[in-house]
């Protein structure tokens, strides 16, 4: 029913049940054809990085959702080296941040950055998925 | 003159007489001569003719000291005097320095300022001796003299109270570091030898020792005492017993440690709170609106499967929310005298198969410190939390090896737990390692509680952990108890 452009979406988040439920709302309507998922940030940014060898269009996601409080390497670290490299992919790519965190210290942080589109605070409303994808379709 | 004008009105006003001293010389101004009947040019005007003739036998030495402490030292002081007049009698002034001054007019020079006193206070001699005798007590304040001609010290009454020696002891110069805790020594050589040669003063705070064996805080003042030739006679000085203000000092400042660490407690806690039940509601709800969404009944039973997960990790967190809680609390039960070994033999009881399958060696040498006083169940809960999170990080090429060492360092007690294992990267998360959540290495039954946990229990009482790290070496946890 509702025919997408989005190519392919970017989850990066270590909240399983989150990351399973938001998939199953792009599965139903239908918002994308393809999703990538990491459980962190370090494995997003390897990824990011090794794109940059081999620009291959099809890999590089539009919409990028990234969560704050991961493990290993979290959504601040990511967003300082993604920063760096963003304007290389020759491809709008368009970032939310999507965090449970209330803190207005993290939310103004976030909204400060250029990369970052918007913030979003958990829950988010499948209306509003639906919206952010239609307007990067 | 003096160069201050405003200064110069005032004074001229009140014809108060003054000296004033330039490279040490004194020049005596008119209004002074004046009180005391004399003209400009029939006196000698100079130190050594006020000290000879001038100045009353009983005020001379202090006035002499006072003198010599103001044009050396830049110490101002106050003293009441008995100058001889013209007429033969003595008169009774106050002299003191610029600083003593009720006023705030400054002159560039060295001045002192002679007062005539208005009424006598001979008579209250006795009076005087009595407020004196009474304000040392009060402020547990004891005077002393050490006379290096006789090579001898005196001490006054409250001087022998304050450090528990008799009334009728008689006070060693030659082993006078009895005196001190032996950590002061040196300080207190260093204060007397300054002041014996160069006539420094001193005004310290040293830990004392009484006859008793009790330790004390003091303050220690001193002073060099001058003779007629400028020579270095003696010290005279004050000890005043400053324990109270200074344990107070000290309960406060553990106070707003504690405070501190509870505050770092509780938001640990808001944090939990914030985030981590947060992030399981919002799940909640988001699969609500997925509830409500999907079509087929199949498609809604399998949703119901996550409500499952989700109240599972909620379980979880409220758990871990209430181990923080029960930390606490817990922290009023009495500690009692645990013994590392006991300690260790618990512990692997049970986590033996633990170290026997990750071929792990434990070392551990308690032989400088066997117990502690301390809650037997948190410090199982550390060591374990240490030996299990090395064993879990442990190094890929290497068997595990760690070592547990316990000893006394400065009256504090430590407990160090080294291990051979990977090691964690300080310059990125050593500002992170003991909060809550917070995992930096891809291990499936990483947490993020353990040394949250840990530290929250070592600073409930009073302790502190620290950890110092190099990947691929390895890591050690210090812990002060």
């Amino acid at each position: 029913m509702n025919s997408t452009n989005v190519e392919l979406a970017c989850i990066i988040d270590d909240d399983t049940v989150y990351v399973n439920l938001v998939k199953k709302i792009i599965e139903t309507k239908k918002l994308c054809e393809n999703l990538l998922v990491f459980s962190d940030g370090k494995q997003s940014i390897d990824y990011f990085e090794a794109l940059l060898e081999n620009l291959d269009a099809e890999n590089i996601p539009e919409i990028i959702f990234l969560d704050l409080n991961m493990p290993v390497m979290d959504g601040w670290e990511f967003l300082e080296r993604f920063t760096k490299i963003k304007n290389k992919f020759g491809k709008v790519i368009t970032l939310y941040v999507v965090s449970s965190s209330i803190n207005p210290i993290d939310v103004t942080r976030a909204k400060s950055l250029s990369s970052v589109k918007d913030y979003l605070i958990k829950p988010i409303n499948i209306a509003e998925l639906e919206n952010i994808f239609a307007r990067s379709a | 003159m003096i160069q201050n004008k405003l200064f110069e009105q005032v004074i001229g006003d009140l014809d108060i007489g003054y000296w004033e001293l330039i490279n040490n010389q004194s020049s005596w101004s008119l209004a002074f001569l004046k009180n005391l009947g004399f003209e400009e040019g029939e006196v000698e005007v100079g130190l050594d003719y006020f000290l000879n003739s001038l100045i009353h036998k009983n005020d001379r030495n202090l006035f002499r000291d006072n003198f010599y402490n103001l044009v050396r030292h830049d110490l101002d002081f106050k003293q009441t005097i008995n100058i001889l007049c013209k007429n033969g009698k003595h008169k009774e002034f106050v002299c003191r320095t610029k600083d003593e001054l009720p006023v705030n007019v400054h002159g560039d020079a060295n001045v002192i300022f002679f007062y005539e006193r208005k009424y006598r206070t001979n008579e209250k001699v006795k009076k005087d001796s009595f407020y004196y005798q009474e304000s040392a007590e009060m402020t547990s304040t004891g005077s002393w003299y050490v006379d290096f001609n006789k090579q001898e010290s005196y001490w006054d009454l409250q001087t022998k109270r304050i450090l528990e020696y008799p009334e009728d002891y008689k006070p060693s110069l030659k082993d006078s570091s009895q005196y001190y805790v032996e950590e002061f020594h040196q300080l207190a050589a260093d204060c007397f030898f300054k002041c014996a040669m160069a006539g420094t003063p001193f005004n310290t705070e040293i830990k004392m020792l009484t006859a008793k064996g009790r330790e004390f805080w003091a303050k220690a003042i001193g002073k060099a005492v001058y003779n007629d030739n400028n020579d270095i006679i003696g010290i005279r000085g004050v000890f005043q017993d400053i324990d109270d203000e200074k344990s107070k000092i000290a309960s406060l400042q553990k106070t707003s440690e504690i405070i501190a660490s509870q505050n770092s407690r509780l938001f640990n806690f808001a944090h939990i709170v914030s985030h981590n039940l947060r992030s399981h509601t919002s799940n909640l709800s988001l699969i609500t609106q997925l509830i409500d969404d999907v079509k087929t009944v199949e498609e809604k039973l399998e949703l119901l499967d996550s409500v499952k997960d989700i109240s599972e990790s909620l379980n979880s967190t409220i758990e871990h929310l209430n181990e923080v809680v029960t930390i606490q609390t817990q922290t009023n039960d009495s500690k009692v005298d645990v013994c590392f070994e006991t300690t260790m033999s618990i512990l692997k009881k049970s986590i033996g198969s633990i170290i026997r399958e990750s071929k792990t060696t434990l070392n551990s040498d308690f032989s400088e410190l066997k117990c502690i006083q301390y809650i037997p169940a948190y410090l199982e809960s550390v060591i374990l939390n240490l030996v299990t999170n090395a064993i879990k990080y442990k190094h890929p090429e290497r068997d595990p090896l760690i070592i547990i060492k316990s000893y006394i360092k400065n009256n504090d007690s430590f407990l160090e737990v080294t291990d051979n294992g990977r090691g964690i990267d300080m310059e990125k998360f050593g500002s992170k390692i003991f909060g809550m959540y917070k995992t930096f290495h891809y291990n499936k039954d990483a947490v993020g509680i353990g040394l949250f946990i840990t530290k929250n229990q070592i600073e409930s009482l009073n302790g502190q952990i620290t950890v110092e790290s190099e990947i691929n070496k390895g890591s050690t946890f210090k812990i002060k108890f």
